[in-house]
């Protein structure tokens, strides 16, 4: 077939495609606030670990650190989704039990986002708090706070308040990250686009149509991390 | 209030302290001078456990001091106020103050923030409650450090070098808030290397040298009559420069 630009139909494309993409938006909108939210509650749980906790507890974890940060997150994606719940069947199957674990696409891509990216801010959060002043917790302990309390009422706070525009970017780099959640069946940007695609043949309006959403999601959002960013450095100065 | 019984501290192989004997009375004001790395710092850190010694035995108020076991509760009652201050930098100087009351002591936020204008009063900074300690000058931040630990009603205070990172002309205000709590009868026990505040000030003093107590008596006899060479010459390099 020759296409000329003639030949292009952009507005028919958007009549399905853009509501389409305004729910798949929706949906990558949560899945990052989920996956975030939960790669920074890792984050913090492996960094913390890493500094503080039993020695053999740390060199497992530098371990896991190396899987991770070893393996690209699409194969940790698919290895949840598929693999993970075989392996708890056949685990299950071991002790007697027969099972059919399954992992819903949603909660097997939000999981795989927030290991990977909790993995790799735990050094961004681990750096974080070792930038921080040994006097802190000196003053703090002296206060009579506890090691758990200095961290999380002292410590933390300073290091997060070092590392937001780090944090950022990784909440910018999330968001576009999610495209790969369409290889384990999450209904999200990617996905809904190469079924439009292939249904309807507009491959030209439907990929540029999506490369726009990635843009509209992704341009306003940095903004918001710059913004901080000048906020923060700026309260820095008082 | 401290009795402490052959104190040794090691990093490693190094000797830090050695064999150190002393008692600190109720009420007392000692300070500790020598030369740098003779381990006063070591010693104060060992009183509240910041630091675990190696061997040796303290006593707090006739307890035996035992690291996990008492660390907290001891530091509620012997507070401590560092060389760099080490304020919160993220709170006002009011917070900086209420803080610990708030939330080690449980006080309620109307009665921290009470006690906290109370010593900062008595520090004679209430006009900068407001502010943030990077707003403040060097003898500010200090003063607000000794309201903080004081914020605590500890029964003793550990200065380790309070005034050694201030500006000459700033050592005088924060003395004198250390006079001060002196004439309240707070036990302190004061690392400095300002002579004539010691001199001033204590009820003993106390000359360490690599990791010994070498000599301890009244302030005029230490500094008019030592008994010891060492002392003598520290005292001429600093008070004479020679
Ligand atoms: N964490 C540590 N690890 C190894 N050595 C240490 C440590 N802390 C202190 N030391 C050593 O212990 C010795 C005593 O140190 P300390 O800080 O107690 O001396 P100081 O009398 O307070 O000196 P200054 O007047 O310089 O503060 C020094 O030789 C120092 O190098
Ligand atoms: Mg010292």
């Amino acid at each position: 077939m020759n296409t000329t630009l003639a030949s292009l139909h952009f507005a028919q494309a958007a009549e399905y495609l853009v509501p389409s993409l305004v729910h798949g938006a929706g949906l990558v909108l949560q899945t990052t606030l989920a996956g975030f939210f939960l790669a920074t509650l890792a984050g913090v749980l492996i960094a913390v670990g890493r500094l503080f906790a039993w020695r053999p507890f740390r060199v497992m974890l530098y371990g896991f650190l190396e899987i991770i940060r070893g393996t690209p997150l699409l194969v940790q994606l698919v290895y949840i989704y598929y693999v993970v719940p075989l392996l708890l069947n056949l685990l299950a199957g071991m002790f007697g039990y027969k099972t059919d674990v399954q992992i819903s696409p949603m909660a097997a891509g939000i999981a795989g986002l927030a290991i990977n990216y909790g993995c790799y801010m735990s050094e961004v959060i681990r750096g974080g708090i070792l930038s921080i002043d040994r006097g802190q917790t000196e003053a703090s302990l002296c206060l009579g706070f506890g090691r758990f309390e200095t961290l999380v009422r002292i410590i933390l706070p300073q290091a997060f308040k070092s590392i937001v525009p780090a944090l950022g970017n990784y909440l910018v780099m999330m968001i576009k990250d999610t495209s790969l959640l369409a290889y384990v069946a999450v209904n999200e940007l990617l996905l809904r686009t190469q079924t439009f695609a292939s249904q309807t043949f507009f491959t030209i309006e439907a990929y540029t149509y999506l490369a726009l959403a990635y843009l509209i999601l992704s341009v306003p959002l940095s903004h918001c991390v710059k913004l901080v960013e000048y906020k923060l450095s700026n309260s820095e100065r008082q | 209030m401290f009795n402490i019984f052959n104190l040794q501290k090691n990093y490693g192989t190094i000797e830090v302290l050695k064999n150190i004997t002393m008692r600190i009375d109720d009420g007392e004001v000692v300070t500790i001078i020598g030369p740098s790395g003779s381990g006063k710092s070591t010693f104060l850190r060992c009183l509240n456990l910041l630091e675990v010694a190696t061997a040796g035995r303290i006593f707090y108020n006739g307890t035996l001091l035992d690291q996990e076991l008492d660390s907290k509760r001891l530091r509620r009652e012997v507070g401590m106020v560092f060389q760099k201050f080490n304020l919160f930098p993220m709170f006002t100087v009011l917070k900086n103050v209420m803080y610990a009351p708030m939330h080690v002591n449980k006080l309620p936020r109307r009665e921290a923030e009470t006690l906290a204008y109370e010593l900062l009063a008595k520090v004679g900074l209430t006009d900068r409650a407001g502010m943030y300690p990077s707003q403040l000058s060097g003898g500010q931040q200090q003063r607000v450090a000794i309201a903080r630990a004081l914020a605590m009603q500890p029964k003793m205070l550990l200065f380790d070098e309070p005034t050694s990172a201030l500006d000459p002309e700033l050592v005088g205000e924060v003395l004198q808030v250390m006079k001060k709590l002196r004439q309240d009868g707070m036990t302190m026990a004061i690392v400095t290397h300002e002579m004539g505040f010691a001199k001033d000030v204590s009820d003993h003093v106390v000359f360490m040298d690599k990791g010994y107590v070498v000599e301890e008596g009244q302030p005029q006899q230490i500094f008019n009559q030592p008994k010891e060479e060492r002392t003598q010459q520290f005292l001429n390099r600093i008070l004479l420069g020679v």
